[in-house]
Parts: C-alpha cells; sequence; structure tokens
C-alpha cells in the first residue's frame, strides 16, 4: 500500500464520522483537528483504518501523528512489523 | 456464596455548581462541539472546602443512618484521591475523626489517578472476604476536587483544551462494604484488570495537571475493551449486550464514554449504529445523569455513574451492573454485580438528585473569583482563614444540612466547623 493509498484511506474513513467533507481533497498536510474531528473523533476514524487494514495494535501506539501524512507514516510502519 | 459488596453508598455533589454550557459561551468555545461533550454542569469547590469536607459530606449521611454497635465494626477507612492535602499524612484520618468512628480502625489512603476509588473498593471486599474480623465494615471514600486547571503540557493538550475545563469537576462518593450488600452485590471474583505505564494525565505537581486528551482516551479505549476481555476469560458465557442490563462507565466527559460505548458495542458484539444509540440511551444514560451535573470528580466518578444507575435505573427484577473503571497512568478494571429494588428503594432516601438540585448555582464572575481566590489554600499553605464571606450566598445556602466547612489551616493543621 502506498502512502498517498492511506492517506485517501483516512480521508474515506474521515468522512464517514465528519459531516460536510464530502467534496475536500485531502492532503497529507490537513490536520484532523482542522476538519472538525475532536478527541473521540480522532481515535474513532483511527480505529476505522485499523479495521480496514486488518492491523491490531493498542490505539496508545497510535498516537503523536500531527496531520494526516504522519498518521499515513505511522500505519505503513506498523504494516510492515505486522 | 460469599455476600460481598456495597451496603450504601452515598454521593456529594458540592455546594456550588456552574452551568458549563454558560462557561463554554463565555470561552467562546465551538459550541457545536462542546455540545458533543455531553456535560451539563460541573460541581465547584469553594475557597472554605476541600477533599475532607467533600469526602465527610458524602460519608456522614451512611455513617449517622447507622446503630452504634454497627458503626462501631467500620475497621478499615481507605480514601482514594489525587487531590492530596498531604504526602505523609493520610486525608483518612481527618474523615475518621470528623465522623468518629472507632479508633479500632485501620486509616489509609491510596492513589491511581481515577482508578483510585476502585482500588480502593476492590480492597474493601476483599477485606470483607478474607473474614479475618468477621462482621467488619469497611469505608471507602474517594474525593477529588480539581481547584486550578492548569494546562501545563505542549502540543496536544491546547487543541483540546475545552474538554478540559468544562468537564473538570468537584466531589465525592462515600461506600460502606460490608457482607450486607444492599446496594450492589459483587460477583465475587468476576474482575478483568489490565495496567501498563503512560504518561497520559497526571499531576506532576500540586495543584496542577498535565496531560494530553488524546493519548488519555486511546489509553482509556485500549483498556476498555482488554480489562473487559479478561473478564469474559474469567466469567463464561459472558456477553456484552446480554449479560448486563446496565453499563456504568469512569465518565471524564459523557462524550468520551459515548464514544467508547460504541466502539465496544462494535467491536464486542459487531452492533449496528441504530442498535448502539437504543443500547446507549437504555443500558449507559442512567448512569451518565449525575455526571452530568457533578463533572469529573477524578477517583470517585465510575461510582458516581453507579450511584446515579441505582436512582435512575429501572430494577422490577434484579439487574445486573457491568462496571469500567479506568484511572490514567494507568491502571483499569471492569466488573459487575446486582442491583434489586429494594436496594434501589434504600439508596433512594439519601436524595442525591435532591442534592444536586439544591445546589447554589455560580454566576461566571463569581466563578472567575474563585479561581483567583483558590491560591490561598494551594498545597503546602501553612496558616490561613478561610473568608466564608466569600460568596457567602453559597455558604448560607448549605444552612441546616449539617454540612463540613474547612474553618482554618493552623500550622499546616486543618480544621473543620460543622455549620448548623
Amino acid at each position: 500500500m502506498t502512502r498517498q493509498e492511506l492517506i485517501d484511506l483516512i480521508g474515506m474513513k474521515a468522512r464517514e464520522i465528519l459531516p460536510g467533507l464530502d467534496d475536500h481533497a485531502f492532503a497529507g498536510t490537513d490536520r484532523l483537528v482542522d476538519l472538525g474531528a475532536n478527541s473521540v473523533d480522532r481515535a474513532e476514524i483511527a480505529m476505522l483504518v485499523q479495521e480496514a487494514l486488518s492491523l491490531s495494535v493498542p490505539r496508545v501506539e497510535l498516537f503523536g501523528p500531527k496531520n494526516i501524512g504522519e498518521l499515513a507514516d505511522l500505519f505503513l510502519k506498523k504494516l510492515d512489523a505486522a | 456464596m460469599s455476600l460481598v459488596g456495597i451496603e450504601a453508598l452515598n454521593v456529594f455533589g458540592g455546594t456550588a455548581f456552574l452551568d458549563v454550557a454558560e462557561l463554554a459561551r463565555y470561552r467562546k468555545l465551538d459550541t457545536t462541539r462542546f455540545e458533543n461533550l455531553l456535560m451539563k454542569e460541573k460541581a465547584v469547590a469553594l475557597p472554605y472546602e476541600d477533599p475532607v469536607t467533600f469526602g465527610v459530606n458524602a460519608a456522614k449521611p451512611i455513617v449517622d443512618a447507622l446503630p452504634q454497635a454497627a458503626k462501631d465494626r467500620i475497621e478499615l477507612l481507605i480514601t482514594c484521591t489525587e487531590s492530596g492535602i498531604d504526602f505523609g499524612k493520610s486525608i483518612s484520618t481527618y474523615i475518621h475523626q470528623q465522623l468518629g468512628l472507632n479508633r479500632n480502625c485501620r486509616l489509609f489512603e491510596l492513589k491511581q489517578a481515577c482508578y483510585s476509588g476502585t482500588a480502593g473498593f476492590q480492597m474493601a471486599v476483599n477485606f470483607i472476604l478474607a473474614n479475618t474480623s468477621p462482621g467488619a465494615k469497611a469505608l471507602v471514600v474517594a474525593t477529588d476536587i480539581s481547584r486550578f486547571m492548569v494546562s501545563e503540557a505542549g502540543d496536544g493538550v491546547s487543541e483540546d483544551w475545552s474538554f478540559a475545563e468544562p468537564s473538570g469537576g468537584a466531589g465525592a462518593v462515600a461506600l460502606l462494604v460490608s457482607d450486607r450488600p444492599h446496594a450492589f452485590q459483587v460477583d465475587v471474583g468476576a474482575n478483568g484488570y489490565y495496567g501498563y505505564e503512560v504518561m497520559d494525565t497526571c499531576r506532576p505537581m500540586p495543584d496542577s495537571e498535565a496531560g494530553d486528551t488524546d493519548l488519555s482516551l486511546l489509553s482509556y479505549l485500549d483498556c476498555c475493551e482488554n480489562a473487559y476481555l479478561e473478564y469474559a476469560k474469567r466469567v463464561s458465557n459472558a456477553n456484552y449486550r446480554d449479560t448486563f442490563q446496565y453499563l456504568t462507565f469512569h465518565t471524564p466527559f459523557g462524550g468520551m464514554v459515548k464514544g467508547a460505548h460504541r466502539t465496544m458495542m462494535r467491536k464486542m458484539v459487531q452492533a449496528k449504529t441504530a442498535e448502539i444509540e437504543e443500547d446507549f440511551q437504555r443500558r449507559v444514560m442512567p448512569g451518565l445523569k449525575y455526571c452530568q451535573r457533578v463533572g469529573n470528580i477524578m477517583g470517585a466518578t465510575s461510582f458516581l455513574s453507579l450511584a446515579s444507575t441505582i436512582d435512575q435505573g429501572q430494577f422490577s427484577a434484579p439487574r445486573r451492573l457491568g462496571c469500567f473503571s479506568y484511572g490514567s497512568g494507568c491502571c483499569s478494571e471492569f466488573y459487575s454485580g446486582v442491583v434489586t429494588s429494594e436496594g434501589q428503594a434504600r439508596q433512594r432516601q439519601f436524595g442525591i438528585e435532591q442534592q444536586l438540585n439544591q445546589r447554589y448555582r455560580l454566576t461566571i464572575e463569581e466563578y472567575e473569583a474563585i479561581i483567583r481566590a483558590s491560591s490561598a489554600v494551594r498545597f503546602g499553605v501553612r496558616n490561613v482563614v478561610p473568608d466564608v464571606g466569600f460568596i457567602g450566598e453559597a455558604y448560607q445556602s448549605a444552612r441546616g444540612k449539617g454540612r463540613l466547612f474547612l474553618r482554618e489551616i493552623k500550622e499546616f493543621h486543618r480544621e473543620y466547623e460543622w455549620l448548623s
């Protein structure tokens, strides 16, 4: 899976949780918080992405990324290690 | 079968409260996001209140209702708090004194952030189960206040500061634990515990908090899942949807519990959105009622949710409650017990909801004044006489209710008085 595919996947899951993003073109520099996601939303988006990737890592290991690109990089690392 | 559990529990949800929607407007928070918090009011500690007065005011009605002989059988008093007033001397000593308990009693305090109340409760349960002093009772008092909400952390925390201030409350829950579990009969051995080191939220300095809301939420969700899975390993045929007629949660704010419940229902029983919402309203909401009116009271919060469920639930037949407790740092536990209609009737005599209804409503100006005035009673103060004329209307509103207040700190020793 490429970085861009992961960013698209995160964007797709963000759309499921957050309203009004149907026409938004997601980029790696987007921050979920700026798109209206609170802590609960962000945790849920991360979980949906995990499920889509059939990944199972503790949620606390997904803490740290400051934008969608960094989150995608972290997921890529977890996929490599899986 | 060994009978053990909560004989009686009572809540003290403060003398004064603030409408948090008003606070949100005043702080210019995004009101649509704010609604997701699912919080309504929070109790605010006055400068002449402290974790001792909160704890005593919660425990007094329970102790007063006991015959002298039963009161004298309280042989263990554990205070559970992260709002300690001394690194050595425990709050339990003051509470023991104010309640006039038997001196043949173990007095100590424990902490593990918001898990502390559960830790104290489980230790008390095991003291009763061990039967080393047959017929003895234990009093567990979880008491926490957030007097100064100061953000000390970096990046993450500032974004969600909006969650912290409106949800940080003040309050105490007292539990009388014995072999007469009228209020909540524990399912003995049905405990799933789960803990590990994580730096999510903490109090590394007196009177202030540090931490990261996001990390704390992620850790809470990890624990919610893993504590329950351990419970299910130990309790054959446990099913998240059917075994428990009610679920109580440690409630930092209602929205977090809603998210955790949604996650658990999806993961454990593959529930869909419509079912999850109905289930939340039916099994979880009764426990959120009081939490929405007191705010996060740390070590006492999971029992605030329990008290709320017992008062607000339907118990035409005995019902099993699944209880989840989480404390940052972290440790967590999922356990269960049974509540009956008789237990609910006994509990309602404490009039917890009426007590919440009768609190003094603070204006924003008064709330801001409290934040400024509270430094007078910060950790380590050697001598002070708090002014009970400060927001005197709140103080006077407690008249006739048999409440304890802090009168003076004299050479570090705290002196209290009952307001008649």
